[in-house]
């Protein structure tokens, strides 16, 4: 079967972003096509998968028509996909399979969103439709609300308290601040990490992402065109889906998230890789205690033993097996839901390729990964990239 | 909230334990009826002019909401009427519906007067305001109502299952709701949102009440569920404590008032 490969990447600056829709796509397209080292022109696309919620609900309907209408990709196959803040991450999946089944050599995949230039209310309702609307936003549940849910029975059931939360938001927040592309790039200590303002207890400000406008986009492309392109394609070693019950309360468990686990396994299996053969892993850390729990369920972690990775640093930049969340994560880097899948391969695009800027460099990064999740877990899409073919 | 009960030759009465001047904060003439339903052997009874002296709309037909709460039969020739009085907050079990003498009541629970006419307001506010609210379709909040307000739950393969579900994993359809849950369950784990972390329904009431507090409890027979805690002003919940569930608004929309179970500690 054949193997596919990315040969560009690219994407705007997560953040408050002046721009709108159309700018904001067609800036992460324009620096995508020209990461390609050789001749590679929108017009060449076969396919596109464009990952976002649409939030807010402008251009609810036929968003990636307009999008790639606006980015040279005139008359493209296009369609949005939509998996709340994993949406990148299948159209990653679904481009991925496209090539693999031989129905297009030359395909994009992206994702965008812009979040911020609606009112605090209308946010929050959108914030909290892509959880269970029926049961658990009646009871006053939005994500922060899922996840602290979540974090205090971690607590509970492990030897971990708050503290581990502080560590990995310290990190991601140190990681980010060199990124160009992040939206906080700012150092944060232990102690003012510690005493943030009270969100849904036991969750604080620095336990939680920022909303984010940006885009992203990369451009796959079949092994016989690979180096057509570039001498130095980063292949997609592996791909892998899961999805798990909606509501927290269906779930067996609290602690884990399933969908992870599916997607992993399928992941790992697929590249013949395990998890300490990851050199970095861009994971889905919309809340400090998700990045605990994907530690765990990607196989970096031992089960109950999340909060130790994090309070020994294990994830550091360079300094553990594993460095985790590179760019900074969605803690820093930011999170544009739908652009978030896709940004996280952009990430690893550039590492792979030792393209970030030094101070950020994984040293020898070899094999990396990306975990992107929809809402507090229904769904989840694992990649897994290589220099190797 | 639960309710103070007063029996005269003429009926059985009930306010909230505010007196007949405030329901709470999310209470009303309604809550009390349920409780007072509830606590009492059920017959057939009568509603018409008690749906007539409510505040606000239900977003479910009233008899649809008693009968679902209580084993309680809403029939036009019913053996009792529900009434309550225009002037305050009380409603009364009665064989008579035009009553001349109603009792004198008294208030457990002092309230801060302020407060009771900003709660009120922001309820006046969010129903009539356009909403940002999550959007729950009608016929999925009648579908599910035994569920919500009774917490009646499934059975498939001597698994009980609540909230309900549709198809199990042989693609079999599930049967329906006939299984009734226990009215107490325990915390498997809490949160209490701030004011700026509870979702927009809540936004105009979340400030006045120092936010929304959240319990994920587990019920004997199984099944787990979230609900919002009720009458938590001087309480933390902790894990494994004990909870029971009172039906209390949960918030309003389109003109309309919502219902549902709140969890109340023990």
């Amino acid at each position: 079967m054949v193997d596919v490969a990315m040969v560009g990447a690219g994407q705007t600056k997560f953040g408050n972003h002046p721009m709108g829709l159309k700018g904001m796509w067609s800036e992460a397209v324009e620096k995508a096509f020209s990461s390609v080292d050789n001749d590679c022109s929108p017009n060449m696309v076969e396919e596109a998968f464009i990952g976002s919620i649409a939030f807010g609900g402008s251009q609810l309907g036929n968003t990636a028509a307009l999008l790639t209408e606006h980015s040279g990709m005139d008359g493209v196959s296009v369609r949005r996909v939509e998996n709340a803040c994993a949406s990148s991450g299948f159209a990653l999946r679904d481009a991925w399979m496209t090539i693999k089944s031989g129905q297009a050599d030359i395909v994009v995949a992206g994702g965008i969103e812009k979040m911020n230039d609606l009112s605090a209310e209308r946010k929050r309702y959108w914030l909290g439709v892509s959880g269970d609307t029926e049961w658990e936003r009646l009871a006053g549940l939005t994500f922060p609300g899922t996840y602290a849910l979540t974090a205090r029975r971690y607590f509970h059931e492990f030897e971990s308290t708050h503290d581990d939360l502080v560590h990995v938001s310290v990190k991601n927040h140190m990681h980010g601040f060199d990124n160009e592309m992040a939206h906080l790039r700012k150092d944060v200590s232990f102690e003012k990490a510690r005493s943030g303002a009270m969100v849904a207890d036991p969750l604080t400000l620095y336990d939680c992402c920022p909303t984010s406008d940006g885009a992203s986009a990369v451009i796959l492309v079949a092994d016989h065109l690979a180096h057509q392109f570039t001498d130095t394609p980063i292949w997609v070693k592996g791909s892998g889906a899961g999805s798990d019950k909606l509501a927290l309360h269906d779930r067996p468990s609290l602690t884990q998230l399933r969908a992870t686990q599916l997607a992993s396994q399928k992941a790992y299996s697929l590249a013949n890789l395990q998890p300490n053969q990851i050199d970095l892993a861009e994971v889905h850390d919309c809340f400090t205690i998700a990045e605990v729990l994907a530690t765990e369920d990607l196989g970096f972690a031992g089960r109950g033993e999340g909060g130790i990775f994090a309070r020994n640093g294990q994830g550091r930049r360079n300094e553990g097996d594993v460095t985790v969340n590179a760019s900074g994560g969605l803690k820093s880097k930011g999170h544009p839901l739908g652009a978030t899948g896709t940004g996280q391969a952009v990430e690893v695009f550039k590492q792979l390729r030792h393209q970030v800027e030094p101070t950020r460099q994984v040293r020898d990064a070899e094999v990396g990964l990306t975990h992107n999740v929809g809402g507090s877990g229904a769904t989840c899409a694992v990649h897994i990239f290589g220099r190797e073919r | 909230m639960t309710i103070a009960k007063y029996s005269l030759e003429n009926g059985v009465f009930a306010t909230s334990l505010y007196g007949d001047e405030w329901a709470g904060p999310d209470g009303d003439r309604l809550t009390i009826a349920l409780l007072l339903l509830q606590s009492e052997t059920p017959s057939t009874i009568q509603i018409e002019s008690f749906v007539e002296s409510l505040e606000y709309t239900p977003s479910a037909p009233v008899s649809s909401i008693i009968e679902s709460t209580t084993d309680w039969k809403v029939v036009p020739d019913g053996e009792f009427h529900l009434i309550s009085s225009n002037s305050s907050l009380i409603v009364g079990i009665s064989k008579n519906d035009n009553l001349s003498q109603w009792p004198e009541v008294s208030s457990e629970n002092s309230f801060d007067e302020d407060q009771k006419k900003a709660i009120d307001e922001a309820w006046k506010k969010e129903v009539s305001g356009v909403s940002q609210g999550a959007y729950v379709s009608q016929s999925q909040h009648m579908l599910a109502m035994p569920s919500r307000l009774g917490l009646l739950a499934q059975e498939d393969a001597s698994v009980i299952l609540w909230p309900p579900r549709q198809l199990n994993n042989e693609g079999e359809r599930i049967p329906p709701v006939s299984n009734k849950l226990d009215n107490n369950a325990s915390i498997l784990t809490w949160t209490k949102l701030s004011a700026l972390g509870a979702p927009s329904e809540f936004s105009l009431r979340a400030p006045l009440l120092g936010g929304v507090s959240t319990v994920l409890v587990e019920f004997s027979s199984g099944p787990k569920g979230v609900f919002m805690l009720a009458d938590d002003e001087n309480g933390v919940p902790e894990i494994n404590q004990k909870v029971s569930f009172e039906v209390r608004r949960l918030y309003g929309q389109d003109n309309l008032i919502h219902y549902g179970l709140k969890a109340l500690l023990n």
